[in-house]
């Protein structure tokens, strides 16, 4: 059955989800769209692919689908902010279309369940979590209000008007959306599950206690 | 007799001055409505390898206050945690550390800059 739950494989190495072939498929394609998104709106490297961060400044993005991506990294000081995403945001659209091509890749590979190492799971949270924002921010999420409006949009069910294919759209991407989010957090959980219990820790002084 | 001069104080200020400046900055991390508790928990714990009561414990800070510091350190420090939240899809700031830190900040968060399996 299709229950978007990410279960441990029997040789432990990791974990797998059975999706139906269409909703890999839609899957695929919005991670097709974000590393597009990504990936156009990157300064040209031209001929110095290792010099990017030598040039001038770097203009936030405009979209603001790709500016949560890569957001401000100062809400104070627009120096620290421009400095900031003139030293990483080349690097961190790397990071991120590396993550999205995991994830497309355990989508489109062979066999009936989606497959995530443990070794790549971190890569492929974060990759989950780049789309779900993506998909967040198309539909207009600011508050956890508009997140639960979502998810009752998405089970809510009811004739669809072909005439009205705004709410057609917007449908569908608050179904991709829930199936998103319970994917991601069926991984989570087992990814959270199989750390030790408490990972060595020198670094909580003593002005914690009591907090 | 002329009074000697204070050298302990000289010595103070030096210290003060070289300390001050490795934490005068901090990490702070944003609620938004998309990530999820489990995933910001799991973040804060694998990143900085945080206990798991401290992750959750700053995870619901994030939620309920809107902000949390998760780290402090050099500004060069707290622009490597920055952009490594900014790569997990968490909106990270860096901030001058006491400069705008509301009820938010909890007065020992974070040591320094975080790395996997650090400490």
């Amino acid at each position: 059955m299709t229950d978007w739950t990410f279960r441990p494989l029997p040789d432990g190495s990791g974990w797998a989800a059975h999706l139906a072939a269409e909703e890999r498929a839609a899957l695929a394609d919005l991670v097709d769209d974000v590393a597009a998104l990504l990936d156009e709106g990157r300064p040209a490297a031209e001929d110095l692919p290792g010099l990017r961060i030598g040039t001038g400044p770097v203009e936030p993005p405009r979209d603001p689908a790709v500016r949560r991506l890569l957001p401000d990294a100062s809400r104070a000081d627009p120096d620290v902010a421009a400095e900031f995403r003139r030293l990483t945001e080349d690097d961190l659209r790397t990071t991120k279309l590396d993550q999205l091509g995991l994830l497309r890749r355990a989508l489109t590979a062979e066999g009936p369940d989606l497959v995530v190492r443990a070794a790549d799971a971190p890569r492929v949270a974060a990759a989950l979590t780049d789309v779900r924002l993506v998909v967040a921010e198309r539909l207009g999420v600011r508050t956890e209000e508009d997140a639960d409006a979502v998810v009752r949009l998405a089970v809510a069910g009811g004739p669809l008007h072909p005439a009205d294919p705004a709410t057609v759209a917007r449908r569908y991407l608050a179904a991709v959306s829930l199936l998103l989010s319970a994917l991601q957090d069926s991984l989570v959980e087992a990814m959270l599950a199989a750390l030790p219990d408490e990972p060595g820790d020198g670094r909580h002084g003593p002005d914690e206690s009591g907090d | 007799m002329p009074p000697v001069a204070l050298p302990v104080e000289d010595t103070r200020t030096e210290d003060e001055a070289r300390v001050a400046p490795d934490h005068g900055w901090t990490t702070v991390v944003w609620n938004d409505p998309v990530n999820l508790m489990s995933y910001v928990t799991w973040v804060f714990r694998t990143y900085f390898g945080y206990p798991h009561a401290r992750a959750v414990r700053l995870m619901l800070r994030v939620h309920h206050e809107g902000r949390a510091v998760v780290s402090r350190g050099s500004l060069e420090e707290m622009e490597r945690d920055t952009q490594a939240m900014h790569g997990y899809g968490l909106w990270a700031t860096v901030e001058p550390a006491g400069a705008g830190d509301g009820a938010g900040d909890g007065p020992g968060e974070g040591t320094g800059a975080g790395a996997p399996g650090d400490g």
